[in-house]
């Protein structure tokens, strides 16, 4: 953890967009949005520094991160990300080290493993990051996911001797069958298909890192997910948690029903 | 022989469907048990038009069929049925002689974008139209290039493309062919400098992946495009909107013809271009396709007027799913200049499938209705904290929208409200939702009085409803 002190503490933070036109498929940029205003709300300044294929930014000043996100893309938009992001694989390593929360959604995480081979036996090497493959197919894998996350280091009423506890909602649009992750977001899931096979474990995580298929604006859809990058970050610079961070109630409440009905739909009630 | 028994089956089923009320897809489906390869050993007519795309297809076919028609043509079409194969073999083998031969000089078919692969497999259309490719029904499609890929085993050598120029996506079917041709709209009134919308699927090259630049756009990603990479860009149009006026609807096509919009939606634009390039390609002259369209009454199913109460309101079919046509709508009420109010549902997100699915309401831009005419905002239905929360990353004002997630609530204090600002005389009524949802605020409304005077509103809405299955 870095040093607390009061000059790191006012700083703004600075949070990396990778591709937002490019790898921007349903609503992905609301996740930077939901948490750029939770941190405003609790009274600190958010820079986002989007960064488009091509460019050739100063690393140094993109090494300052405090939050990396990228978003879903078609298989094909995946692989121009994919050529140009591979020029940031150590600038992404450090910052993994140095425990920056991150966030990768929808294909995107595909990037942080070793390789993709496409449905046409294409070979594409990731930033390696983690140590998963993924091979895509042809037929795509779509439709709801209901899930559960790892318990929250912290949050005392979910230990690790009660896991499975925090229900996680999304979207799966995916090509990819991932394997060799070790280290998964969803330990199990009651619908959807996970990194391999049906309600197998889905995602991965590593230090502050988050990676999963699921697509779309989920930390919209998932306060849990959403305090937990935020603590992340706070903690990571120093600074206090919140008594309760404040979410509005329509994404409780929305994340609430959203669980009602994909909970009664996975045990029929 | 059981060629023969395919087709009694189907025209038997086809009889007994229509005694019943039932849909045309059922006899079909029989016909193909009992001979898979019907579709091959039928004798078609020499044309064959197919239309496909994300949005317009219903539309379009209704108005190629209207021509067509003008025009002396005997066309057939899967008018009622569904646009998959089993559909589409119901309408040929209800059209056939015992023989197998197709009665009709010109063969129209709705095709759905995910299963003309299917359909195509044993014969293939003369004249393919591909009005527009774009996000649309997450569980079906994934994405517009997954659909893209989808649709190119469905597209023979020998067929000719009648595809969109405008669109960066659906125009990269025509590349390195010499038998596709274009339509397409030339800058006008309503175009703008850049892309609009909350996305930007036009920003970078479907093809090579570099950043595309725009002339202009008509909507959204929709208009003229380069990529000074690999040269991908509108095509020159063989058929095109010369000039738009939206306000006073009409349209200039190719310098020449004026035609009068029935109904003043980009969309209805595109959709007669389309119709009016695929009919001049099989023969027909443009002063047919003009008077035609002129005098054609669009049957516009998606748009229902209603009272509730003192009320009057308007229901503006919104496809759930599809932030394109969803954002035309908006579009549409942030043009008029009257006060107003809406209503927007999201209850059932699909009435297809299960989801729970929200993201696509983070593809709308519902800051269109940021607009001082629109009075208040009401969101309702079972995802209307999806639909709040959404709300709240606009730049609406949190006291312009409330949330009642009750539909009939909702109903019941729309018509109760009397408006101050017009003297007791209640706002007009947008309601924005989609066919799984828009029954359940219909039914507390009373019909116009004017139109549908002899018409049941149920069955009309069982009518539209069906339109609106084949049309998604």
């Amino acid at each position: 953890m870095k040093a607390v002190n009061e000059s790191e503490n006012e700083k703004r933070l600075l949070f990396l967009s990778f591709y937002p036109d490019l790898m921007n498929l349903y609503g992905g940029y609301a996740n930077l949005l939901i948490l750029r205003r939770l941190m405003e709300r609790l009274g600190r300044a958010v820079t986002v520094r989007e960064i488009t294929p091509g460019e050739t930014p100063d690393l140094s000043d993109l090494s300052q991160a405090d939050f990396v996100f990228m978003g879903a893309g078609t298989e094909r938009r995946q692989k121009f990300a994919m050529d140009d992001f591979i020029r940031y694989s150590d600038l992404i390593k450090n910052l993994a080290a140095d425990d920056t929360p991150m966030l990768f959604s929808g294909n995107s995480m595909e990037l942080c493993g070793k390789n993709i081979t496409t449905a046409d036996g294409e070979i594409y090497h990731g930033i390696g990051l983690a140590g998963f493959e993924t091979v895509q197919r042809a037929r795509r894998i779509t439709g709801d996911v209901y899930g559960y996350m790892n318990h929250i280091p912290g949050d005392s009423e979910n230990t690790a001797e009660t896991p499975y506890r925090i229900q996680i909602v999304g979207f799966m649009n995916k090509s990819g069958i991932i394997s060799g992750v070790e280290t998964p977001l969803l330990n199990i899931l009651d619908m959807g298909f996970g990194n391999e096979f049906e309600k197998g474990p889905e995602g991965f995580q590593i230090k502050n890192i988050i990676g999963s298929e699921l697509t779309g604006p989920i930390l919209v859809k998932n306060p849990c997910i959403l305090e937990k990058i935020a603590a992340a970050i706070f903690t990571r610079r120093g600074l206090p948690l919140p008594d309760e961070w404040p979410i509005d109630p329509w994404a409780r409440n929305g994340y609430d029903v959203t669980v009602r009905e994909l909970d009664a739909r996975c045990h029929k009630r | 022989m059981r060629v023969f028994l395919a087709i009694l089956v189907c025209k038997l089923g086809r009889f007994v469907g229509k005694l019943i009320g039932k849909g045309s897809s059922m006899p079909g489906k029989a016909a193909l048990k009992i001979c898979p390869d019907i579709l091959k050993r039928l004798k078609l007519p020499e044309k064959i038009i197919a239309v496909t795309g994300s949005n317009g297809k219903t539309s379009t076919v209704e108005m190629i069929a209207a021509i067509l028609r003008a025009d002396g043509k005997n066309v057939i079409y899967n008018q009622e049925g569904s646009n998959q194969t089993e559909g589409v073999t119901t309408l040929l083998l209800a059209n056939s002689d015992w023989r197998g031969r197709v009665n009709a000089d010109i063969l129209l078919l709705e095709s759905d974008e995910r299963y003309a692969a299917r359909t195509f497999a044993y014969f293939h259309p003369t004249h393919f139209v591909i009005t527009n490719l774009y996000r649309d029904q997450l569980t079906r499609n994934g994405h517009p290039e997954s659909v893209y890929n989808a649709l190119l085993p469905a597209i023979a050598p020998d067929t000719e493309l009648i595809l969109n120029a405008d669109d960066p996506l659906s125009s990269c079917f025509g590349r390195g062919r010499e038998n596709a041709v274009y339509f397409g709209l030339d800058r006008c009134d309503i175009s703008a400098d850049q892309p609009t919308g909350v996305y930007h699927d036009g920003a970078y090259c479907p093809v090579c992946g570099h950043e595309m630049k725009y002339q202009y756009a008509h909507y959204n990603h929709i208009g003229a495009y380069a990529c000074a990479n690999c040269g991908h860009a509108k095509p020159e149009t063989d058929f095109t909107g010369t000039d738009l006026n939206l306000k006073t609807g009409v349209l200039e096509i190719d310098n020449s013809i004026k035609i009068n919009l029935a109904f003043r939606s980009i969309y209805n634009v595109y959709n007669i271009l389309a119709a009016y390039a695929v009919c001049r390609r099989v023969g027909v002259g443009a002063d047919v396709i003009a008077n035609t369209i002129g005098n054609y009454i669009l049957k516009n199913g998606r748009m229902r007027t209603f009272y509730l109460g003192a009320r009057h309101g308007v229901l503006l079919t919104s496809k759930h799913e599809n932030s394109i046509a969803y954002d035309t709508n908006l579009r549409y009420i942030a043009g008029l200049d009257k006060p107003c109010v809406v209503l927007v549902i999201v209850d059932a997100v699909s009435r297809k499938y299960f989801t729970s699915e929200t993201s696509w309401l983070w593809d709308i831009d519902f800051d269109l209705l940021n607009q001082a005419h629109i009075k208040n905002i009401i969101l309702s239905g079972r995802y209307c904290n999806d639909l709040a929360e959404r709300f709240v990353y606009t730049s609406i004002p949190a006291d312009k929208w409330r949330v009642m997630e009750s539909i009939p609530e909702a109903a019941l204090e729309l018509r109760r409200e009397e408006s101050p600002e017009t003297s007791g005389e209640p706002e007009e009524l947008y309601v924005v939702t989609c066919f799984s949802d828009r029954d359940k605020f219909l039914i507390h409304t009373e019909k116009e009085k004017e139109r549908d005077k002899n018409q049941e509103w149920n069955q009309e809405s069982n009518q539209e409803l069906r339109q609106g299955e084949k049309a998604s």
